[in-house]
């Protein structure tokens, strides 16, 4: 049922006094690209919501000694056309897969987080970058990994009044081949059935380190650490690595809804690390 | 027609003019229905059925009445005239009385200040159900013993509404003489319009009638529903529609139960009622292309030769019949394909079932039994060892040949030319050979090529030969310009550009000097539904006999003017034969003949041929004409996920004399990209009869990044001698050969043999493991 009549929207001055607007039962709004749809359809129903869009002290992209710290209210396509992408091959593959030009112009990088949903294009690259979520609160600041922060679908550890203030990404050591690949009904436009994001460090044609995330194949992102374990001294050829391939699709955990059957989820889950070893240069 | 017209030295037609409504809409200035507003409007929400088949015990209004801003509500006994929705049979009432028959039948109306306000009201509506059983799959419907759907007097037997059959040779002997037999049996869900605009009307009273404004394809309809709901003479009601943002189908029937129930609002609160649905509003309750159950048996001689056909299929149309009975015959006669068979037999049934009514989809139930005897041909190809290109050439319909219903084509058959312009453009045999080249290299990645070919049957045909009429009236203004009075309707296709250039090519004037008067069933003549893809050919058959009339008349005037014997009229000059250096623009002799009190309008009619069908065999001339087309695809399939993308396009058509081929091209390429979003991903779901997800972000239609890169699209062109300049249809056509030039291609990729649509990621992953 749509809700009727208009929600009103504050606009705080600063991140206090959004922090305290939040803290009362206001909802962060960002692009509201989920907020906006949520709320039309009744899904959500906030009293009102605190528009932190425009904050300065969320907006900012800034290079640091070892990574770069890049504000919750930055939207993909802000991210995709800053140089500092161009050192994160990953993340902008995942995040040019986001909605369309038009949602990536108003969607930001913290809502998408915020969000927590196992579908989330940018969580992929986060998690596989060990990147940590800064935020801010009545109590202060704190940090945490994208894995503690993101409890379930839907779920953070964002306590009452918390604002995600910004994403912490390290560049990775030396450079590691970047995939990322998101399947799903069509080309654009559209949700994950199943992703999956890779970060492979090669020597002497076999992998040296290697990390993996899958997106909509479990409750949140996953990181499926054997699997990564199981694939070290492994050229990446993917007649060899069906096996690891069957072990991948085994570990996921997907539901069918619908989208796709959770036995199609599983099945490409593992495929698709075949995929990425059939795509990559093998040294 | 006569001959010379096909031949003639033209001006504007065949030449590519731009869209005269471009600038309008370019510009925002177009007015769809929801930007349309009157003093007093009301807003008008529908309240639904939320069970698939039930009795209704209690209908309690009395708190939705009670909302301080409601304003009326409407029960069947407000309804003034007859409570029904006038298509083809009469068997659907307005609002449900006694049992509901779908989840989303209306049962009672709200006119409130608001559209919230209505929304609130409706919400407050309690509704006691007692539940009947409900049966939602058509081979269900048809068992012995299954729930009664169907309201008796609207169907033949059962829930069966409606039987038709071909009988055409001997089909057993048929059998009995072909070398390679295939079978099989294939399955189609759901296809949404997806039209940009939803649908909405606005009801306003005026002196003793009503006016109706909306998106619309077919006023003549409106007005005549709306005349029986409101128990007024046809004269007393007067249909406009506004700009139409797309209809494809969706807009023919469909119309006529929202201003019906805007009317019904509005005469008993005398007060202009606005109804306009949001997008899930429109997918539960109005009509989408119906799902299928098609079998095919398909015999050949060794060397490729068709001899026998054997098809059953039935369609599900949903609770009451609309459209279903004449989808159905279509469907019927295209079910055989572009191909001599002698021996044809073909059963086809709609059958009701608790859902949502089925009507009308641009290719009108032709695209599910296309889907069927392209896929037949290609099975058939593999068994004989054939290029499946060959299998076509081979028995195609030429001039001269006999269709599955027996009809002797005596002219305008352009399929043989297509099939050769898309092999030559898409370079069949050195594309086959590139995919093959690809395959081997690749692990996890194929490519295959697919091919259709498809006929298609102009106009209203034999079942319905009476809607196949169309007046004009054409006025030559006194300053020289022209106005084009019809009443189809624009809703995005380019009719009114179309017809536009037939005027002016005719009467010799400027395109720019032309204008089409907008649509009002009070003033301009009956020209049919803009359907069946006919407005190009009847409609402009009725403006080309106004504009010659005309034309004929200001070339006497201008012979007066000039005192000669001979004149001559082209880009709105006039001068006497040889003369040309005495040439005064048009509008100097228009302007005389003002003056001297000559008749400056001049009306057309035009009539489709005359067509015949023996229902009990269903041998006849079908259709006046045919157009037709061959379609190519290249997919590229990845063979660990099952998704497919469309790499290249090539689609080859001959609509006879194409009056305007930027706006041909248009329509094809629009086509195709429909077509590809059936074959491949347009899934509506449903559950226990209700449609879960009913938005786009469940419904996934194609976009840009999902048609190919590489389109490419020519006509041949096999002229008609009873169309204008020798134009035949085409709107529907493209779609009705693209989805299955995909499904062909994505059957050769995988290995297997696709079914069903749609071939989403997870269907054509389990083609790709069985294989
Ligand atoms: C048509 C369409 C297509 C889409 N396609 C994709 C897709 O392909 N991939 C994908 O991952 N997503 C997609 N989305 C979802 C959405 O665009 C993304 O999740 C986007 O990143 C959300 O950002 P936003 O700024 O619009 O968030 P909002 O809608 O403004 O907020 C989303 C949630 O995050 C909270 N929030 C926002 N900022 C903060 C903050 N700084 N601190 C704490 N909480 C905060 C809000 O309160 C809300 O709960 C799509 C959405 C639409 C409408």
């Amino acid at each position: 049922m749509r809700k009727s009549g208009p929600v009103e929207i504050v606009r705080p001055k600063d991140l206090r006094e959004a922090s305290s607007l939040v803290r009362e039962g206001g909802m962060p709004l960002a692009g509201g690209t989920d907020v906006f749809v949520r709320v039309r359809k009744g899904l959500w129903d906030p009293p009102f919501l605190v528009y932190i869009g425009e904050l300065p002290q969320l907006r900012g992209i800034e290079p640091r000694e070892g990574g770069v710290e890049v504000g919750a209210a930055v939207t993909h396509a802000e991210l995709l056309r800053s140089p500092l992408a161009a050192q994160l091959p990953v993340l902008r593959l995942a995040l040019s897969t986001i909605g369309a030009p038009a949602i990536r112009e108003m969607g930001t990088i913290g809502g998408n987080v915020a969000n927590a949903s196992p579908a989330g294009d940018s969580l992929i690259p986060l998690y596989l970058l060990e990147a940590r979520v800064n935020l801010v609160g009545p109590e202060g600041e704190r940090s945490l990994p994208m894995e503690d922060f993101i409890l379930g679908p839907g779920k953070t550890a964002l306590r009452p009044g918390e604002i995600i203030r910004s994403l912490w990404i390290p560049f990775p050591e030396g450079k590691p081949l970047p995939y990322f690949r998101k399947v799903g009904r069509r080309r654009a436009l559209v949700i994950a059935v199943a992703s999956l994001g890779a970060l492979f460090w090669l020597r002497d044609g076999v992998v040296e380190k290697a990390r993996l995330a899958l997106g909509s194949v479990a409750p949140t992102v996953l990181r499926p650490r054997e699997v990564e374990k199981a694939l070290l001294g492994k050229p990446l050829d993917p007649g060899l690595l069906r096996p690891i391939a069957d072990e991948l699709s085994r570990l996921v955990n997907p539901i069918s809804d619908i989208r796709a059957t959770a036995a199609y989820r599983r099945r490409v889950a593992g495929n698709l690390l075949l995929d990425a070893a059939a795509r990559l240069p093998r040294a | 027609m006569a001959e010379e017209i096909l031949t003639a030295e033209t001006r504007l037609v065949g030449k590519e003019a731009a869209r005269l409504d471009a600038v309008a809409k370019v510009r925002g200035q177009a007015r769809y229905a929801d930007d349309l507003s009157f003093p007093g409007m009301l807003f008008v929400k529908a309240i639904r059925a939320d069970r698939p088949h039930a009795r209704i015990i209690t209908l309690d209004l009395s708190w939705a009445e009670r909302h301080p801003r409601v304003v009326c509500v409407v029960t069947p006994e407000d309804i003034p005239g007859e409570n029904v929705v006038p298509v083809i049979y009469r068997d659907m009432p307005l609002l449900a009385v006694g049992v509901v028959r779908y989840v989303g039948e209306p049962l009672a109306l709200i006119g409130a200040e608001t559209p919230e306000a209505a929304e609130e009201a409706a919400a407050l509506a309690q509704v006691t159900y007692e539940d009947l059983p409900a049966v939602l799959d058509p081979l269900e419907a048809i068992r012995e013993g299954a729930p009664q759907v169907a309201v008796p007097e609207a169907a033949e037997a059962g829930n069966i509404f409606t039987h038709m059959v071909i009988r055409k040779g001997d089909a057993e002997r048929g059998f009995a003489e072909a070398d390679v037999i295939v079978e099989g049996e294939y399955r189609t869900g759901y296809q949404e319009h997806a039209y940009l605009e939803p649908q909405g009307v606005i009801a306003v009273p005026e002196e003793g009638g009503m006016a109706i404004y909306g998106t619309l394809q077919c006023p003549f309809y409106v007005q005549n529903a709306v005349a029986a709901v409101l128990g007024l003479p046809l004269s007393k009601v007067r249909v406009v529609p506004t700009a139409t943002g797309g209809g494809f189908g969706g807009k023919e029937d469909v119309p006529s139960q929202l201003a019906a129930m805007a009317a019904v609002v509005a005469a008993k609160s005398g007060r202009p009622a606005k109804l306009v649905y949001d997008r899930a509003e429109d997918i539960i309750s109005t009509s989408k292309r119906h799902p299928g159950v098609i079998r095919y048996r398909t015999g050949t001689k060794r060397d490729g030769t068709l001899v026998a056909v054997e098809i059953e299929f039935y369609y599900n149309a949903g609770a009451y019949q609309t459209l279903s009975s004449a989808v159905l015959w279509r469907a019927l006669v295209h079910a055989p394909g572009p191909y001599r068979i002698p021996h044809v037999k073909v059963d086809a049934y709609s059958v009701a079932t608790n859902t949502v009514p089925c009507g009308a989809f641009r290719g009108f139930g032709s695209p599910q039994v296309i889907f069927a005897h392209e896929s037949q041909m290609d099975e058939l190809a593999g068994r004989l060892g054939m290029d499946p290109l060959e299998l076509r050439r081979k028995n195609a319909l030429r001039e001269g040949d006999e269709t599955a219903t027996g009809q002797v084509l005596t002219e305008s058959v352009g399929l043989p030319q297509a099939i050769e312009r898309a092999a030559e453009l898409c370079g069949w045999k050195g594309l086959r050979r590139e995919v093959d080249e690809f395959n081997r290299q690749k692990k996890f990645r194929r490519r295959g090529v697919g091919i259709s070919t498809v006929m298609y049957g102009v106009g209203m045909g034999a079942k319905a030969p009476l809607l196949d009429k169309a007046g004009a009236y054409l006025k030559l203004e006194a300053d020289g310009s022209v106005t084009v009075a019809v009443g189809n309707t624009e809703m995005g296709q380019g009719a009114t550009t179309v017809l536009a250039q037939i005027a002016a090519e005719t009467l010799g004037v400027k395109l720019s000097d032309v204008q089409l008067a907008p649509v009002d069933t009070s003033r301009v003549p009956d020209s049919g539904p803009t359907v069946a893809s006919r407005t190009t050919t009847v409609a402009g058959a009725a403006v080309l006999d106004a504009a010659r009339k005309l034309r004929a008349r200001v070339e006497a005037a201008a012979r007066g003017f000039f005192g000669v014997d001979e004149v001559e009229i082209s880009d709105s000059q006039v001068w006497p034969s040889g003369e040309p250096g005495k040439a005064v623009p048009l509008s100097e002799v228009a302007h005389w003949m003002w003056v001297h009190n000559w008749d400056l309008g001049a009306t057309g009619w035009a009539e489709g041929a005359p067509v015949d069908w023996d229902p009990d065999t269903g041998l006849g001339k079908a259709y006046f004409v045919y157009a037709y087309a061959c379609h190519i695809a290249e997919v590229e399939v990845d063979l660990l996920t099952g998704e497919v993308h469309v790499r290249r396009f090539w689609a080859v058509h001959d609509s006879g004399r194409i009056v305007n081929p930027a706006l041909a091209r248009g329509q094809v390429a629009g086509g195709i990209a429909q077509g590809i979003g059936y074959a491949l991903m347009e899934e509506l779901k449903s559950e226990g009869g209700r449609i879960v997800a009913p938005s786009f972000t469940a419904y996934h239609i194609p976009t840009s990044m999902d048609v190919p890169a590489e389109f490419v699209i020519e006509f041949v062109e096999a002229p008609y001698s009873g169309g204008p300049y020798g134009a035949k249809g085409l709107g529907e056509v493209p779609l009705m050969a693209a989805h299955a030039a995909v499904a062909n291609a994505v059957s050769q990729a995988t290995g297997g043999r696709l079914r069903e649509y749609p071939a989403l990621p997870e269907r054509v992953l389990e083609l790709v493991e069985g294989a």
